[in-house]
C-alpha cells in the first residue's frame, strides 16, 4: 500500500479514533460491571425458579431462559440486547460520520478535490470504520475473557469467541447498510435513520416476532435472527450464520462505493 | 449537446497522460454545460474557454451558477448536459490526472476541524505525493497564519489563508480559486493578488470566481458575467470597462443651464447647487461641445471601473 492509500485510510482512522474509543470502552464497561454481579447469581436456585414463573413468551422474548446459568446470565444481561445493539449503533455512527457527515458538512470538498478517485477515498473510510468495528470487537473480547476469569464465570471460550464475532458481524452489516445508504444519497439523517431502524428493528422482529405464529415466519428477515437465533453462547453456530452477517456487509459497501463514485457530491 | 454519460463512453478518449499544455493552449474547454437540482436550473448552457496562462475572472452574483460550473469542471457534480475538457481529459474519468494537475480553494470552505494546519497540509501532502516544506513555512509566514492551531480554533479569515496555502503550496498549472478571499482583510487581499500574479508570472492558469471586482479588475486578464446561470458578457476587463457608461461632474460659475438634461449623449443628469452630475450614454463630442459654451468652471470624466460595468449590466439584464 503506497503513501496515498495509506493516508485515506489513516486518516479516517484517526479522525474517529476518540469517539471509537470511547464506545469501546463504555461497552467493555458494561460487560466488566456485568460479569461482576455473577457471582451473586452462581448457583442461586432462587433465579431460575424466579424466571420459570414469568411467562414463557417474556423469557423468549428477553433472553432469560436459564439465567442461572453462565451462558443464560450473559445472554439475559449481555448479548441478547445490549452489546450487540450498542455495537450496531456504534458502527452505523462511524458510518456516518466518516461519509455522510463530512460530505454534508462540506469537509469532504478538500479531499475529494486532491488526485485521487472518489472511490478510493470512499473504500478508505469503509476500511476505517470496519478496523474500529473490530477493534471495538476485540477490546469488548478481551474484557469479557478477563472478567470471566476474574470472577469465576465459567463458559465455553469457543462459545463465547462466537458470539463475539457475531456481534461484530452484526456491527459490520450495520455499517454496511449504511456505507451503501451513505454512497446513494449522503444525507446524515436518512444514513443514520436506516441504520438504527435496522438495528433496532431488526433487534425487535428477532425478539418479539416468535411470540406470534403468523408472525414467526418473518423474525427470519431480521439480521439479529441470522446472528443469535442458534444460541451462540450454549449451541455451536452455523457456518452460515457468519457468513449470512458478513457477505452482505462487505457486499453493501461495495455498492456504497460504487454509488459513491457516481452522484454529485454535496456542497456545504 | 453531449450527454455526458454518453461522451464518457465514447471511444475518441485521449489517452489519460495527455501532457503538458503548450502556451495559449486551452486548458478549460466547457461546451453547453447544463445544470439542474431538479426543478433548478443552476446552470443553462454554457460555453467558455481558459487559455495557459491566463486569469480569467467569473463574475455574478449568489446564485449565478458560479459554483455549480466550478463544481462540474471539478467532477464533483455532474452535468445534466454539456462536455468539459480539462487539460484535454474527461473530468468524470481521469479525475485523478486531471487533480493532480491543479489545486482548488472551494467557496463554501469547510476544514476538517481536529486537524492543525500542519496536519492538514501533511494529510494533502500524501495525497499529492509530498510537498516542500521551505515554501510551507515562507507561505505561513506571509500569510500570517499559525499552522500549530487546530482548524476549529481559526477564525474565518485564518481558515481561508490555510485554504489559500493549499492552493498556492503545490506548482499546479491551473489554480482554481472559489471565492478565495471571502472573509479576508485589505492586507491579506492584497497579499493574494501578490500570490497569484507569481503564480502566472511561474506559469499558471487562474480560473478565478470573486465577488470583489476590484480584486478581479487588479488581476483578471478576462473576465466573463455569469446571471441566472447564463453567461451574459464576456471580454477583457477593458472591453467591459468600455461597455460601461462614463461618470460626469460638471461645476458652473453659475446656476446649472436648464438645458443640460436635454443635451444628446446625458443621462441620468441631477443638480446640486453649480454643480451637476450625469452619466455619458453616447459620444461625448455633442456633450463637450454643449458645455464649451456654457460658464463651465470645472470638469470632471471619470473612467468607469468594473463595478459601474457590471451593474449596468446588470441593469440592462433585468
Amino acid at each position: 500500500m503506497n503513501a496515498r492509500n495509506l493516508e485515506l485510510v489513516l486518516g479516517p482512522v484517526r479522525a474517529i479514533m476518540r469517539a471509537a474509543l470511547i464506545w469501546a470502552v463504555c461497552i467493555a464497561a458494561i460487560v466488566f460491571v456485568t460479569v461482576a454481579v455473577w457471582p451473586a447469581f452462581k448457583g442461586n436456585d432462587s433465579i431460575d425458579q424466579a424466571m420459570n414463573n414469568l411467562p414463557s413468551g417474556v423469557v423468549q422474548a428477553f433472553g432469560l431462559e436459564g439465567f442461572g446459568t453462565p451462558a443464560g446470565f450473559l445472554r439475559g444481561n449481555l448479548y441478547d440486547f445490549f452489546v450487540p445493539l450498542l455495537m450496531a449503533g456504534a458502527a452505523v455512527g462511524f458510518a456516518n460520520s466518516l461519509t455522510s457527515s463530512e460530505e454534508d458538512g462540506g469537509r469532504l470538498e478538500v479531499i475529494l478535490a486532491q488526485p485521487v478517485t472518489r472511490q478510493a477515498i470512499f473504500a478508505g473510510r469503509v476500511i476505517a470504520a470496519l478496523v474500529w468495528v473490530a477493534v471495538v470487537t476485540v477490546v469488548i473480547s478481551i474484557v469479557q475473557f478477563g472478567s470471566d476469569a476474574v470472577f469465576d464465570l465459567q463458559i465455553g471460550a469457543d462459545r463465547l469467541l462466537a458470539t463475539l464475532l457475531l456481534c461484530g458481524l452484526l456491527a459490520g452489516f450495520t455499517a454496511g447498510l449504511s456505507f451503501a445508504v451513505a454512497g446513494l444519497i449522503g444525507k446524515p439523517s436518512i444514513v443514520l435513520g436506516v441504520g438504527l431502524f435496522v438495528a433496532v428493528g431488526g433487534c425487535i422482529v428477532a425478539a418479539l416476532f416468535p411470540l406470534s405464529s403468523s408472525l414467526a415466519d418473518f423474525a427470519h428477515v431480521s439480521p439479529w435472527d441470522w446472528a443469535f437465533a442458534g444460541n451462540p453462547l450454549s449451541n455451536a453456530t452455523e457456518a452460515w450464520r457468519y457468513l449470512a452477517l458478513g457477505v452482505p456487509a462487505v457486499a453493501l459497501a461495495a455498492f456504497g462505493v460504487w454509488a459513491f463514485g457516481r452522484r454529485d457530491v454535496s456542497a456545504a | 449537446m453531449i450527454e455526458p454519460e454518453r461522451a464518457g463512453a465514447a471511444s475518441s478518449r485521449p489517452p489519460v497522460d495527455a501532457g503538458p499544455a503548450s502556451p495559449g493552449e486551452r486548458l478549460l474547454d466547457v461546451k453547453g454545460l447544463v445544470k439542474h437540482y431538479g426543478p433548478v436550473k443552476a446552470v443553462r448552457g454554457i460555453d467558455f474557454d481558459i487559455r495557459k496562462g491566463e486569469i480569467l475572472g467569473f463574475l455574478g452574483p449568489n446564485g449565478a451558477g458560479k459554483s455549480t460550473t466550478i463544481r462540474c469542471v471539478l467532477d464533483l457534480l455532474r452535468p445534466t448536459a454539456g462536455q468539459i475538457r480539462l487539460f484535454g481529459l474527461d473530468p468524470r474519468h481521469d479525475g485523478p490526472a486531471i487533480r493532480a494537475r491543479l489545486t482548488y480553494v472551494p467557496g463554501e470552505l469547510r476544514l476538517p476541524e481536529r486537524m492543525t494546519g500542519s496536519q492538514l497540509i501533511e494529510t494533502i501532502g500524501h495525497l499529492r505525493g509530498g510537498f516542500d516544506a521551505t515554501r510551507r513555512d515562507e507561505l505561513a509566514a506571509r500569510l500570517k497564519l499559525d499552522l500549530s492551531r487546530r482548524t476549529r480554533q481559526l477564525s474565518t479569515g485564518n481558515r481561508r489563508k490555510l485554504a489559500l496555502m493549499l492552493a498556492f503550496l503545490w506548482p499546479a498549472e491551473l489554480l482554481i480559486l472559489d471565492e478565495p478571499t471571502s472573509g479576508l482583510d485589505p492586507l491579506m487581499q492584497h497579499e493574494f493578488v501578490c500570490l497569484v500574479r507569481e503564480a502566472r508570472d511561474a506559469g499558471a492558469t487562474v480560473f478565478l470566481s470573486s465577488h470583489v471586482l476590484s480584486e478581479v479588475q487588479r488581476t483578471a486578464d478576462r473576465v466573463i458575467v455569469l446571471r441566472s446561470g447564463k453567461i451574459v458578457a464576456q471580454g477583457t476587463v477593458e472591453e467591459l470597462r468600455g461597455k460601461a457608461r462614463q461618470r460626469l461632474e460638471v461645476w458652473f460659475d453659475g446656476p446649472v443651464p436648464a438645458g443640460l438634461d436635454k443635451v444628446a449623449g446625458l443621462a441620468d443628469v441631477t443638480v446640486e447647487d453649480h454643480r451637476a452630475t450625469a452619466s455619458v450614454a453616447g459620444p461625448i463630442r455633442p456633450i463637450l461641445a454643449y458645455l464649451a459654451a456654457q460658464p463651465v468652471s470645472g470638469l470632471l470624466v471619470e473612467e468607469p471601473d468594473l463595478e459601474d460595468a457590471f451593474l449596468d449590466l446588470y441593469e440592462e439584464q433585468a
